[in-house]
């Protein structure tokens, strides 16, 4: 099971959901989701890397 | 600085225009079946968007076994959890039913159904976020319905 996939998935699904149900528009749906994607696989990535050392 | 307010921002309260009343099976619909609401209304884009992505957060959190929530005595949180899985609407009543079958499902209520899932497995806890993530979301698409049926919103 890869987590990095998982966390794609997760987040291209909530991003396209958030998209459709706060904008109207196909322009302001896809900036309001690369917007959310993308917050959501960086930073999950870096709060992930940040982790990395804790047990 | 001034801020100016463009009059299509403000709500129908605002603006003296009457607010329709709730339509409660409207939104019980909506709850029941992800999708439906909007469907009703008229907004069919958004209907399949929300049907599709809310029903492909359940299946993916059933395919890494993650735990539906349901009520347990030694986790109050569980309650949260089951609060959350129940936005699923029949999504969540038909895998309790798979897995309670429907004599436990009236037996067992409200604390002893069982939720499935592999505590040991590496996908619970991911799957269990999915299946509360979906549910939630579909919380928030009954939301949108009602704003929608009161012309609150477009």
């Amino acid at each position: 099971m890869d987590h990095f996939l998982l966390l794609i998935w997760h987040a291209l699904l909530i991003s396209v959901f958030f998209a459709f149900l706060w904008r109207n528009d196909a322009s302001g749906r896809r900036r309001l989701f690369l917007k959310t994607f993308l917050i959501m696989v960086v930073g999950g990535f870096l709060v992930g890397w940040l982790m990395f050392p804790f047990p | 600085m001034t801020v100016v307010a463009k009059a299509h921002d403000k709500k129908p309260k605002e603006t003296g225009q009457a607010v329709e009343p709730v339509a409660y099976g409207l939104l019980a619909l909506a709850w029941f079946v992800p999708g439906l609401g909007h469907w009703v209304l008229g907004k069919k884009t958004r209907a399949v968007v929300f049907a599709s992505v809310i029903t492909a957060g359940f299946i993916t959190g059933l395919v890494l076994g993650g735990e539906l929530g349901v009520p347990k005595v030694e986790n109050p949180f569980s309650w949260l959890a089951t609060f959350a899985g129940m936005g699923n609407g029949v999504l969540y009543l038909v895998r309790l039913l798979w897995l309670n079958g429907l004599g436990g499902l009236f037996s067992g209520l409200p604390l002893g159904l069982v939720g499935g899932g592999d505590p040991v497995g590496a996908g619970f806890i991911y799957g269990k976020t999915f299946l509360i993530t979906a549910g939630l979301m579909n919380y928030l698409a009954v939301l949108d319905v009602s704003d929608i049926a009161r012309g609150v919103k477009e």
